[in-house]
């Protein structure tokens, strides 16, 4: 069999990764906008909406919506915490500063994720059937299925959010200038805290839809957050458009890629391609590069 | 006596280090910190490369766990595989890691901020995977064993203790060549590109050059520290160099300081021997690693060493008198008059050849330049005359600033030439037309934050100096000389503008008035031939900008060609020799003041229509 003939397979695979690659992506992409540093807590959002998810679900047995909406309530309710506890009180504002207080406190976070969920790999069932479907020579999981769709959902509803809603134009206002939307009676503040909440439940969506095909464990979300920080900035940092294209890019590459040339090179071409387009385009696919002003 | 000395201050440091180095192994109870202080030993080397390229020139990179990894791999595999003697290694290691260095460094440093984070990030997982699937030459997930142990005459580094006096040797000499890089003119260099990048071109720092070198040097000391460490251990790792590592050491950066070389003794030292006191705490370890870096980080962001000892002189000079130079701050506008008694800055540097005025200095030819849909500047032509004040007026969003950043090479034209002194400029960076003589000041003022006040004009002279990596680093004789040439002509530009008192404080707590003498000294200590000044009088009040116009009139009298751009109409009239008008993008009028206000384009351009 050719490499033609896996192809479908190969972009299935792709776009499912991907997908979950442009929800962090996009919580990345939030956070930038409030306060122009990465936030590395991002990663752990995606591990802790995962575990979550485990735990209502096979530990409380709680039914599956239920779990979801709590698992993301859960992921909002830390993201706000980790924005008011070792965000707001830092004394300094440079980003590198407040940058490496989110890695430290995403070490923190890892921290406790391994003593109350241990260090062993765990699994969480699948949505619905497992029975996969066959498209154009894809074979397609029904889980396939509903992270397309949830991904779809939450890409929209966040657009809606920030063009129609008043807080999310206020984030907006707050994204691109955030003195001037101080005065005109923006709460700066809040606004930082809901990006960090926000991102907490994109994170959170992400991990809860990707562990019943993957294997679970307290640091799922590292890997996967590094390829979601590469995808955005792969798309342009900061741009949310940017983000989904990034995101669904890098998947859809990396699963060629590893399908053609060897599933152990798999990172080494995700990262290799996003050096590629950085020396070529030094501001991503959709970002616009920053001048000083003299 | 710390006020009194300060530049015995740092050998006096060096000496307690090497007394402490020599020291420590005497002083211990046991053994097992021999291990750690290795450790420390060999991430201090990699710290201290890598705080140069972080704290000094703002790049901040995590991949040097990388760098580290492929001199110790390249150790192991040369000296166990083919049987090379290991010092010559270590050389090869630290060649070839300092031209991948350069490879990965010249495209990459061209990225900014999160761009370059991710990049090099991206350059150590790639780095990583191949160094563990390559298994046939590197061994694999599971390690590289049997690297011996280094030897030098007869003499083999192979206890413990040894080690730790060869690998605080090289220690003791990465934080003595740090020392020097970093109070030398590159060192300065490097601080204000850190500053700001476009600004420091323009005062003469080849920015894109001093980036790829730092890079070089710190991922060179990294590749040494690699290379010691596998003779140390005699075993080599992947996991050791993963991208967790690369994070640990800008960490290590941090929390010491960023730009203190101290601090990196400091941060190395207190991560590494971290995970050892918090042992006892064993699965609980990694709440308290993260908890104490995030408290240190949200409450001395400023790193443990520097903010320690920016307090304790907060405490010692809390008594207002104690400052220095601060209270000449009351002074007023009247300090702005250059005393007579100054040595005479504008002009003392250079030969003072009188030429004839009318010759152009620069010319400027159909330069056109747009912004996406938008004609900036438009098919504009004029000369600058030799020795002559040359001004440029217009209303807002006319150009001017934009011909500016055309001339000293910030923007290139879309098309059209500039000749400066009868050569082609506008394709050259804006250290390189710097360094031909040309000098500008900033309509919103550009100061480096990061620098004190000398160290601003000092970093000024960079264009008509030579001073380079090796000669910095080495503290060769020649490095002394210019060193003490640079500073005393910086000294002499700060009396003529009455800031020497402010000398040693840093440049932002100065006030406007005092920044926009600064920015003034700091293109004229060079002595350039021509100086570009952007609405130097703006902001300040008449006696001011009176003054700012005699000052303006010495230039031109000391032969400095001046192009003055102002909106301040009296000033322009007054001392220019010919004035230039520009309106969208386009030049209106150009000639004597007196034909220019006579001109009835630019009276509709400036009053609006008919008059």
């Amino acid at each position: 069999m050719s490499i033609l003939d896996h192809l479908p397979q190969f972009i299935v695979s792709g776009l499912t990764t991907g997908s979950i690659y442009a929800l962090i992506a996009l919580g990345f992409c939030i956070i930038h906008n409030a306060t122009g540093i990465v936030n590395f807590t991002q990663v752990d959002f995606v591990s802790l909406g995962g575990l979550m998810m485990y735990t209502l679900l096979l530990s409380l047995g709680l039914p599956l919506i239920l779990a979801f909406v709590l698992a993301v309530v859960a992921v909002t309710v830390v993201g706000g915490l980790v924005e008011r506890l070792a965000i707001r009180p830092a004394r300094s504002r440079a980003v590198i500063i407040l940058i490496f207080i989110t890695i430290g406190v995403s070490i923190l976070m890892r921290g406790i994720f391994k003593i109350l969920w241990g260090k062993n790999q765990m699994g969480v069932p699948h949505f619905s059937s497992e029975t996969p479907i066959t498209f154009f020579g894809a074979t397609i999981l029904p889980q396939n299925l509903w992270i397309f769709l949830i991904t779809f959902i939450a890409v929209v509803a966040l657009q809606f959010f920030f063009s129609r809603s008043r807080i999310g134009k206020a984030m907006r206002a707050t994204s691109f200038n955030p003195r001037a939307a101080a005065l005109m009676g923006v709460n700066v503040n809040r606004m930082i805290l809901f990006s960090f909440a926000l991102s907490g439940a994109l994170g959170a969506v992400a991990g809860i839809i990707i562990v019943p095909i993957t294997t679970l464990s307290y640091e799922i979300g590292v890997m996967l957050g590094l390829k979601g920080f590469a995808a955005a900035v792969l798309g342009g940092y900061g741009n949310s458009l940017g983000a989904v294209i990034g995101g669904l890019l890098l998947g859809v590459l990396e699963s060629v890629g590893a399908g053609v040339i060897s599933s152990t090179y798999k990172d080494v071409i995700a990262f290799s391609i996003l050096l590629l387009v950085l020396f070529i385009k030094p501001s991503g696919i959709l970002g616009y590069g920053d001048t000083e002003r003299l | 006596m710390w006020k009194r000395f300060p530049k015995y201050r740092s050998t006096v440091a060096l000496f307690v280090l090497a007394a402490g180095i020599v020291g420590f192994p005497k002083l211990i109870p046991n053994p097992y910190y021999l291990n750690v202080a290795n450790i420390i030993g060999l991430n201090t080397i990699i710290v201290v490369g890598l705080n140069l390229l972080v704290g000094y020139a703002g790049q901040v990179s995590l991949g040097h766990a990388a760098f580290y990894g492929i001199g110790a791999y390249i150790s192991a595999i040369l000296t166990v595989t083919y049987g090379v003697p290991s010092w010559p290694a270590l050389i090869v290691a630290a060649s070839v890691t300092g031209l991948i260095a350069l490879i990965i460094g010249i495209p990459t440093l061209k990225l900014r901020g999160h761009y370059l984070v991710m990049a090099t990030l991206g350059f150590n997982l790639i780095a990583n995977i191949i160094i563990v699937q390559c298994d046939t030459v590197t061994g694999g997930p599971s390690g590289f064993p049997g690297v011996p142990a280094l030897s030098l005459g007869g003499w083999t580094f192979d206890t413990d203790e040894k080690m730790y006096y060869l690998i605080w040797l090289f220690a003791f000499l990465a934080i003595l060549l740090a020392l020097n890089l970093a109070g030398s003119r590159v060192g300065r260099g490097l601080k204000a590109l850190h500053g700001n990048e476009s600004a420091a071109s323009c005062v003469g720092v080849p920015t894109k050059t001093y980036k790829v070198k730092i890079f070089v040097l710190s991922a060179v000391f990294a590749s040494v520290a690699g290379s010691l460490y596998a003779h140390y251990l005699s075993f080599v790792s992947p996991k050791t160099f993963d991208i967790f590592f690369s994070v640990e050491l800008v960490t290590m950066v941090i929390v010491g300081g960023m730009g203190s070389i101290w601090g990196c003794l400091f941060g190395a030292a207190f991560l590494t021997s971290l995970p050892n006191v918090l042992h006892s705490f064993d699965e609980y370890k990694d709440i308290f690693y993260g908890l104490i870096l995030v408290v240190i980080l949200l409450f001395v962001p400023e790193g443990l060493i520097v903010g320690v000892a920016q307090r304790w002189r907060a405490s010692r000079t809390a008594r207002p008198k104690d400052q220095p130079g601060l209270e000449t701050d009351q002074a007023g506008p009247r300090d702005l008059a250059p005393p007579q008694e100054k040595v005479n800055i504008v002009g003392s540097f250079a030969s003072q050849v009188q030429i004839a005025p009318c010759e152009p200095i620069l010319r400027i030819q159909n330069v056109f330049r747009g912004f996406g849909g938008v004609m900036a500047v438009s098919e504009v032509s004029f000369d600058i005359l030799r020795g002559a004040i040359t001004a440029m007026i217009g209303p807002n969003g006319a150009g001017k600033t934009t011909i500016i950043n055309l001339i000293c090479g910030v923007y290139r034209p879309s098309h059209g030439t500039i000749l400066f002194q009868n050569r082609s400029i506008e394709r050259l960076q804006p250290y390189q037309i710097a360094r031909l003589g040309l000098a500008r000041t900033f309509q919103n003022l550009q100061i480096f934050d990061n620098m004190t006040v000398l160290e601003n004009v000092m970093v000024g002279l960079h264009a008509k100096t030579n001073n380079e990596f090796l000669v910095s680093m080495l503290h060769l004789p020649a490095f002394k000389r210019e060193e003490t040439q640079i500073r005393q002509r910086a000294m002499d530009a700060l009396a003529f503008f009455n800031l020497e008192n402010h000398a040693d404080i840093p440049a932002y707590q100065l006030s406007f008035g005092q920044q926009k003498r600064l920015e003034m000294a700091r293109a004229l200590a060079p002595n350039p031939q021509l100086i570009l000044l952007d609405e130097p009088v703006a902001g300040l009040n008449m006696t001011e900008s009176l003054e700012i116009a005699e000052l303006i009139l010495k230039m031109r009298s000391q032969g400095i060609s001046v192009l003055l751009v102002e909106h301040d109409i009296n000033v322009v009239m007054r001392i220019s020799d010919k004035v230039v008008v520009l309106n969208y993008g386009i030049k209106i009028a150009e000639g004597s003041p007196h034909e220019v206000q006579t001109n009835e384009d630019v009276l509709s351009a400036y009053l609006g229509g008919a008059v």
